[in-house]
């Protein structure tokens, strides 16, 4: 049995190469149609919409996972492919029309904006899975508050038995005053998602503050903080680009069912009034 | 500061019976076949009296129950006390007569009904069709139940049997050596048996001649012959000749029978340190005494490195090795010692074929003829060839194996294994799983990873399937069909001997609720209803595991380590 290794760069650009091959085709295709004083532009969107139906099948699709309708990483290949093929029908079937009024337009931003999430979708879909990997603590997205409260439960009881062995406030107050923001919640999520190491610096960075203030004692207890504040900064990596992993799409399909809306209305009008 | 004491935990704190009294044992001392048993050759510390009371336990059927099913895993032997029971003879049962599930494929509606047609309730079931226990009665003994066959004369008209009475016993070899139960027994009239557990069996045939006798006896003629005609490098032997060596080989047993009860225990506490607390099987440069075959269990095979042991592979049933270095041996070189160290994983039971023996039935035919000798020499050179791809590997090539073998995942022939360089943690492997059960997914998308692979809590329909040793009802069995160990709902009483026992944690047990919504509960204590729940592969789905099936980045894959190509070498050696 072959088990596929990781993701490589070449599937989405023979991906890419394919779309573009059958947009050749077509494109040839609706040139000869010109030459011969036909409707190109009625060929290209006819091309266009049944993409774009074929595209939205693959939500059909996901949800009728028991049906024997071929494996869903094909549907994710085709669909992939056919994403490109559509913006470049797109293109050409815009560029033939040359859409001047407002529903065009609005099908237009809504068309281009869908694209642009489905491609920030692949893209993240290929690099985030590897940076998870290799970030370390592997965790399911719903345990992580959860995990958090725990983290946060065990910090307390540290500071505390800190407090009370010590017989020293230092290390409570400089919790009460700057770490409880961090263990409150996930945090550093936009610096996270772009791979920055700024909520590695920042723990880092607090914990120096506090340490010259420290005896050894409340040292060892600093220690254990900073174990477990790194333990809650790969959480919060782990939740940042989980938490974009799984909202992309909540972008993704309601524009897309906006689009498959518009340009149906949009071929109803031409059936009934230009045909 | 206060020290915590304990008192250390013996051997019998747990017994077998709970009720079995010194009256009983007394009785049971009356048998002809306990009787026999001289009291003198056991030890103090494992007296007779100490396993009868312990290990053994007197159990009740009534006529039509069945006692033990073909297919089932068991750890006891049962001697017959009183009373008749019939052995149901090949072809077997249908399975339903079982109270077995019969796995029928959806048709392609039957499929797509599934859309409109499964209850918003997760684990909900149907009250009305719930003939829950039709197959199933509640025994004298507490706690326990048992499968019983309506009507024994049809059976007895339909099937071949043979009969079994006072003084038989049965089921040893199942118990003793781990392997499926071979034939259905059910009782044909009330009846009393004695059932010891495989510890007191181990114990017999360790202390007491006569039952070391019969016990090898019935193994070496009913199963050995098999085992080894099965073996490629004796299959040319003729019956006589096979007989010889069936007669000289000799049985040995490593690790615990019940290894998976603890595993999991020890290992959260970090008091597994693998290779180290593995018994020895055979040591790397010690000299080979014959060809060593795994009969039961699994065997890691490793070499010395550094200061530590480097896994190469892993020897399951019906593996062997040892032929390369005798044959080098045989064939004169000097100082041919044993190149790896052979372990047992938990638990392995092997046969030992004398050296002796070896050279008399297998080289000597080897060297016998051009073919032979073309098969000596690209048998020999293949298994040394095999061995030096695994010794030459990377630490970083062999470390995946190594990691698989710690983990006893190869156990497992459906492991399911995601690779989270490509896994988006989309769940729509878990959404898939719900939709295709009762609306609740039969693993978590979670467990141990190494590297980028992560191996889910998803059944991995073992090739020891531990967690069916002790279902009283047979409710989790290997199907036939398919080979995946799947859970009968409808005998399935809840009791979790099998979620206890797996040492994956791959089963789960779920409290089931009605179509509206409530619980279904026990009218006794008013207690849910629990049923053990776990990943049948989607064995009456027409997609296959819906799981892989709904990955829409191919991450995700149901392996054998054995037969993956991370790992391509390791198809025995």
């Amino acid at each position: 049995m072959k088990i596929q290794q990781g993701f490589s760069l070449a599937r989405v650009w023979a991906h890419m190469g394919l779309a573009l091959l059958l947009f050749v085709v077509t494109w040839i295709w609706t040139v000869q149609i010109d030459k011969t004083l036909g409707f190109s532009v009625i060929a290209s969107g006819s091309i266009l919409f049944g993409v774009l139906v074929f595209l939205a099948l693959f939500n059909a699709r996901k949800r009728l996972p028991f049906l024997p309708l071929a494996p869903s990483f094909i549907w994710f290949q085709l669909h992939t492919v056919g994403g490109f093929l559509a913006l470049f029908l797109f293109w050409l079937h815009v560029s033939a029309t040359g859409e001047k009024g407002l529903y065009g337009q609005i099908l237009t931003v809504l068309f281009y904006i869908t694209s642009f999430s489905g491609v920030v979708g692949l893209v993240i879909e290929k690099v985030y899975p590897r940076q998870l990997t290799c970030s370390g603590g592997e965790i399911i997205y719903e345990r992580i508050p959860t995990e958090i409260a725990e983290i946060r439960d065990e910090v307390e009881s540290l500071v505390l038995k800190s407090t009370d062995e010590t017989g020293s406030s230092t290390l409570a107050e400089h919790y009460l005053e700057t770490l409880r923001w961090y263990f409150q919640k996930p945090r550093f999520f936009i610096s996270n998602i772009f791979g920055s190491y700024q909520s590695q610096h920042w723990v880092r960075q607090q914990c120096m503050i506090l340490e010259r203030f420290l005896n050894e004692k409340e040292r060892e207890y600093l220690d254990k903080v900073y174990a477990l504040a790194e333990k809650k900064r790969k959480i919060d990596f782990q939740y940042a680009l989980q938490t974009l992993l799984k909202t992309w799409l909540l972008v993704h399909v309601p524009l897309a069912a906006a689009v498959m809306a518009m340009a149906t209305w949009h071929l109803i009008l031409i059936l009934v009034f230009f045909i | 500061m206060a020290i915590t004491t304990q008192v250390r935990p013996q051997r019998w704190d747990q017994p077998f019976g709970l009720f079995m009294t010194d009256l009983d044992v007394d009785r049971l001392l009356t048998f002809p076949e306990i009787s026999a048993i001289e009291e003198s050759k056991f030890p103090s510390h494992c007296p007779l009296r100490g396993i009868l009371k312990n290990d053994a336990r007197i159990v009740k059927y009534s006529a039509g129950d069945i006692v033990i099913r073909e297919g089932d895993y068991g750890n006891s032997a049962f001697l017959v006390l009183d009373g008749s029971l019939k052995v149901v003879l090949f072809p077997g049962l249908p399975s339903e007569m079982l109270g077995r599930q019969t796995i029928r494929k959806k048709t392609f509606w039957q499929a797509l009904k599934q859309l409109w047609s499964r209850s918003e309730i997760p684990e909900a079931r149907d009250v009305k069709h719930l003939g829950l226990h039709a197959l199933v009665r509640e025994s004298e003994d507490l706690g326990a139940a048992h499968v019983f066959l309506q009507d024994i004369p049809a059976v007895l008209d339909k099937n071949k049997t043979a009969s079994l009475s006072k003084g038989a016993l049965f089921g040893e070899l199942a118990a003793l050596g781990r392997t499926p139960r071979t034939s259905t027994i059910f009782a044909e009239s009330d009846i009393e048996l004695l059932e010891i557990r495989w510890q007191g069996l181990r114990e017999f045939r360790k202390y007491d001649q006569g039952w070391r006798r019969l016990i090898d006896q019935r193994y070496r003629a009913n199963a050995l012959n098999a085992h080894l005609r099965a073996t490629s490098i004796f299959s040319h032997l003729d019956d006589k000749d096979l007989q010889e060596v069936a007669d000289a080989t000799l049985f040995e047993t490593y690790g615990k029978f019940d290894w998976h009860l603890t595993y999991n225990k020890l290992q959260s506490q970090n008091k597994i340190h693998g290779i180290k607390d593995e018994p020895i099987i055979a040591n790397q440069g010690d000299y080979s005494d014959g060809i060593l075959l795994v009969r039961a269990g699994f065997a890691r095979v490793s070499i010395d490195r550094g200061n530590g042991q480097q896994t190469l592979t892993y020897l399951g049933t019906g593996d062997f090795y040892g032929a390369d270095e005798l044959f080098r041996a045989w064939q004169g070189e000097p100082n041919v010692g044993m190149r790896v160290t052979i372990t047992a994983l938990g638990y392995a039971e092997m046969l030992r074929v004398p050296s002796k023996i070896v050279e008399k039935h297998l080289f000597a035919y080897w060297s016998s003829g051009r073919e032979g000798f073309r098969q000596a020499t690209s048998q020999s050179s293949l298994e040394s060839r095999r061995l030096q791809d695994f010794i030459d590997r990377t630490l970083t090539d062999g470390a995946l194996m190594e990691w698989a073998v710690e983990e006893r995942f190869i156990n497992g022939t459906q492991a399911m294994l995601i690779n989270l360089d490509r896994c988006v943690r989309c769940d729509d492997c878990v959404s898939a799983c719900a939709s295709a059960h009762d609306g609740n997914p039969r693993f978590i998308r979670h467990g141990k990873t190494f590297e980028n692979w992560m191996v889910a809590n998803a059944c991995m329909h073992c090739a020891d399937p531990v967690c069916m040793i002790g279902c009283p009802t047979g409710a989790i069995h290997r199907s036939m069909s398919g080979g995946m160990v799947i859970i009968n709902d409808d005998t399935c009483i809840g009791c979790e001997t099998c979620a206890n026992s797996c040492p994956y944690s791959n089963i789960r047990m779920v409290p089931i609720r009605e179509n509206g919504g409530n619980f279904i509960t026990d009218p006794q204590n008013q207690k849910p209803i629990l049923k053990a729940t776990k990943c049948d592969l989607c064995a009456d789905q027409i997609s296959g595991p819906a799981c892989v099936f709904a990955c829409p980045h191919d991450a995700m894959k149901r392996v054998d380590f054995r037969g993956t190509e991370l790992d391509e070498n390791t198809a025995g050696i």
